[in-house]
């Protein structure tokens, strides 16, 4: 591998792993495998631009009301929608995720049509030289902003009451009950976490490519396999994860064509499911 | 047989009856609704045996209908007659269910789900980029039947329906026998099943290879009476959401279930589309929501219940 | 020991969990038609020697036994078509069926071959609920009955296979004393009805005390003392296992006055 592509590798990994530890924190520590994630990092994108449209306002941002919108949104599905239905198994959320994304999807397409949106920022054209290297300065940004938002999301977990609730939530459910911990209320902010993490890798994303509610499937299955290599409800395993994915659809693209793109991603997943089930660096969390 | 038995037999057959005589009386659009709606019913009852009775969500199968049909596709093309494409798409997609399944049935609960999923998209991809065998991304044609095709659509509407009684009798037998005891046990308590003396592997990747039959084969005749198959299309994930929610408001884990959810859900999918073109989706996504909150055990379940109750109200009076 | 009659054996048998060595070399022979009680307080090793036997955990070394043949290798169903069942602490029931087709899961999957056929099993099921008195409750789903009832139901599931061998883990967990003596008797009775040999696992001493033709202690995973109920109950080693040393110190001073 050149070290451009080494390079565009770890840029594309960094988006991809904010995106993917929102959907491994709901799958691992609220137990919902979330469909509509992939409507929830695109209309995270829509925000964005009506933001930057009608005020003028970057994406970088602009990002901040995107994850503080598809928070509330993600409280409102979590509390209204799932919660009724956790025990019932996967089967229900399952159908009820996709649901949801059928009707944001529906509302993507009503609002903002089919088409591909791209935000055009001023400086999208610069990029500055690391040796032999070209880095675009947007995505330089996204990498770095992805970066602090995850460490952030560690932080808080780590050093937050919420935080610290969640995880004793989701180390040992009946234990967090028994000394009177809001269970339920430990679930629904770390799923709303998860969509607030969703809506501001849309922003980001809108920052350096185009979206379009195409995107709605695919991203789905690049946070599934983020989330299996990680292990599920793992910050830094689904960090790496995403960095994992990065490389593999960078390689996969250029040794074997960028149609192959996604079959690489899907067996990748496959094969970490049954030689690792909870996922590369992950440990047994929940399942 | 009890006269309770008898009387059902007797209904069943008079609906058969009915059915096949029904294109008579319906416009040639009814009549591929309702062959659709027989399409669904057949890869609900292959959800069915799976998550229905044995407690594992195979959220890929669509990769065995997208199996079926182009292994027709492909077979026609080179000129076998239907009869004889047919046990080829379903030895093909057997063939695939115990290759796949027998690593991943060792997974439980989501990982299976997920993995399956994995697996029809590597699948789907692999069709895309065979673009010589398989036509690619742009998908392929079949030969047409040079007949009227109000005809043809009625064999295919015939054929259909058969399939469907067909699926379903035999998952009713099957449920019936040592086999499906054996699968329910696993869904009920897969570690006690295992002590139980079940060889939990052998019936789970059985029921798989069930499974993908009864898909390939509504795959085959889906391709076949399309006369054109796109890779997008019939591996489709909406193919395995749909037959999820008919499973679902059908009742999953019972025989007639799957027919019930398919006429509800394709029927109103109808009325959806008409009614709410430029909404459809979300009507659709409003309706699963509606169904799961009022429905969630199916039509089949919440009238089990109401029996039940029924029966324990009654039993009560008794012993007052 | 040994001889012909000698239906299962346990052979330097242990179970590693990393550093934890929840079972450690443990050896013990089961003649036909004995009742053996297995004991040990807490995390002893018993069920983790149970699920050894009946092949729901992989060895780290040694052998199991059983009819002459080494079935450490074999997976759980194989060993319960062999004969060799086991029940479970916490009850395991087939959620979603009735009393009567738990039942007939276990006589369909059972042993005796004649019972894969539909209409031999539900028999041979109707009878073994009978025999352990439920046929009031047959077609009650199992997640309508009390626990005491599930209890049985699972020891009528296990009798439907027809086994040779049962491992009784812990069947007496939170029954009451009234309960208890009940299913005391029950097993009694349906022993020798059914000439079987039954590995009693027990943590409360009490229990198996006046069932059991021998007892296996197990402490720390090691076996530490095998011999009649008499001779376990006198042995120090065992007084100290459940009791602490220092309680058991103050039993032999006892015993020295005395």
């Amino acid at each position: 591998m050149g070290l451009q592509m080494l390079m565009n590798a770890t840029l594309l990994g960094g988006l991809y792993a904010l995106m993917g530890i929102g959907f491994s924190l709901q799958w691992g520590i609220s137990g919902i495998i979330n469909l509509s994630y992939g409507a929830m990092v695109v209309l995270g994108s829509y925000i964005s631009l009506e933001f930057f449209n009608f005020f003028h306002i970057d994406p970088f941002i602009s990002m901040i009301m995107s994850g503080a919108i598809l928070f509330v949104i993600g409280a409102i599905i979590y509390r209204g929608l799932l919660q009724p239905f956790l025990k019932g198994g996967i089967v229900f959320t399952l159908i009820l995720t996709f649901a949801v994304r059928l009707i944001v999807e529906n509302i993507i397409l009503k609002v903002w049509s089919a088409d591909y949106r791209t935000i055009r920022l001023a400086y999208a054209g610069s990029n500055f030289q690391l040796g032999d290297v070209y880095i675009p300065l947007t995505k330089f940004l996204t990498f770095i902003t992805a970066g602090i938002l995850i460490y952030l999301t560690y932080l808080f977990m780590m050093n937050t009451k919420i935080g610290k609730g969640i995880q004793a939530v989701a180390l040992d459910k009946e234990g967090a009950q028994a000394v009177g911990m809001d269970v339920e209320k430990m679930y629904m902010i770390n799923f709303a976490l998860g969509t607030a993490l969703a809506g501001l890798t849309g922003s980001l994303w809108a920052s350096i490519y185009s979206f379009s509610p195409h995107l709605l499937g695919p991203l789905v299955g690049k946070v599934f396999i983020i989330a299996i290599l990680g292990g599920l409800g793992n910050i830094w395993g689904a960090a790496a994860g995403g960095l994992l994915l990065g490389f593999a659809e960078t390689a996969g693209a250029s040794f074997l064509g960028s149609q192959w793109q996604e079959a690489i991603g899907m067996v990748i997943m496959v094969s970490v499911l049954l030689w690792r089930p909870y996922g590369l660096m992950g440990k047994k969390f929940f399942g | 047989m009890s006269n309770n038995k008898k009387v059902n037999i007797f209904l069943l057959i008079i609906a058969v009856v009915l059915f096949i005589f029904l294109p008579r009386f319906l416009s040639g659009y009814m009549v591929r609704v309702i062959t659709t709606i027989f399409m669904y019913a057949v890869i609900a009852q292959g959800m069915n045996i799976m998550s229905g009775y044995m407690g594992y969500l195979p959220f890929g199968n669509a990769m065995f209908f997208g199996i079926g049909a182009y292994v027709t596709a492909i077979g026609m093309s080179k000129g076998l007659p239907f009869l004889v494409v047919v046990p080829l798409a379903a030895i093909t997609a057997i063939l695939f269910s115990i290759l796949l399944g027998l690593p991943v049935l060792r997974l439980r609960g989501h990982y299976f789900a997920i993995a399956t999923i994995g697996m029809s998209a590597a699948i789907l991809s692999v069709v895309k980029n065979a673009t010589e065998i398989t036509g690619g991304a742009m998908g392929t044609t079949l030969p047409i039947i040079d007949k009227d095709p109000s005809i043809v659509y009625n064999y295919f509407y015939l054929a259909m329906f058969g399939l469907m009684v067909i699926t379903t009798l035999s998952l009713y037998f099957i449920i019936k026998s040592r086999f499906g005891f054996g699968i329910r046990s696993i869904k009920a308590n897969e570690e006690a099943a295992i002590s139980m003396g079940i060889n939990t592997t052998y019936h789970k990747v059985v029921a798989w290879a069930i499974s993908a039959l009864f898909t390939s084969i509504a795959g085959a005749l889906y391709a076949y009476w399309m006369s054109f198959i796109a890779p997008d299309e019939v591996f489709d994930v909406m193919i395995a959401v749909n037959t999820v929610v008919i499973m679902l408001i059908g009742g999953a884990g019972s025989i007639l279930g799957p027919i019930i959810g398919a006429f509800i859900i394709e029927l109103f999918a109808e009325v959806a589309w008409s009614a709410f073109l430029e909404y459809h989706l979300a009507a659709l996504g409003i309706i699963i929501i509606i169904i799961v909150f009022f429905v969630p055990k199916g039509v089949s379940g919440t009238i089990a219940d109401f029996i039940k109750r029924k029966k324990i109200r009654a039993r009560k009076r008794v012993s007052i | 020991m040994g001889g012909n009659n000698t239906i299962l054996k346990i052979m330097n048998l242990s179970k590693h969990f990393g550093a934890l060595k929840a079972v450690d070399e443990v050896s013990f022979e089961v003649k036909k038609g004995e009742i053996i009680g297995l004991i040990g307080p807490n995390g002893a090793g018993k069920t983790t020697l149970t699920n050894l036997a009946t092949g729901a955990y992989s060895k780290t070394d040694g052998k199991v036994i059983f009819k002459d043949l080494d079935i450490s290798n074999l997976k759980p169903y194989q060993i319960a078509r062999m004969g060799l069942t086991r029940t479970f602490q916490v009850v395991k029931p087939l959620i979603g069926m009735t009393v009567e087709e738990n039942v007939l899961v276990g006589s369909l999957y059972g042993r005796d071959k004649r019972n894969t056929d539909m209409k031999n099993a539900s028999k041979r099921a109707k009878e073994i609920i009978k025999l352990v008195g439920l046929e009031s409750k047959k077609d009650f789903l199992v997640s309508d009955i009390t626990l005491p009832d599930l209890k049985k139901m699972e020891f009528a599931r296990v009798l439907a296979m027809e086994p040779e061998v049962v491992f009784l883990d812990e069947v007496m967990a939170g029954l009451n004393p009234t309960e208890v003596t009940e299913a005391s008797i029950l097993v009694k009775k349906i022993r020798l009805e059914k000439d079987l040999t039954i590995v009693y696992i027990e943590h409360i001493m009490k229990a198996v005390m006046g069932i059991s033709d021998r007892i296996v202690v197990l402490h720390h995973g090691r076996k530490i003392v095998e011999g009649t109920p008499q001779e376990v109950v006198n042995d120090p080693a065992v007084v100290e296992a459940y009791l602490g040393k220092r309680y058991a110190k103050g039993i032999k001073e006892a015993n020295n006055e005395g």
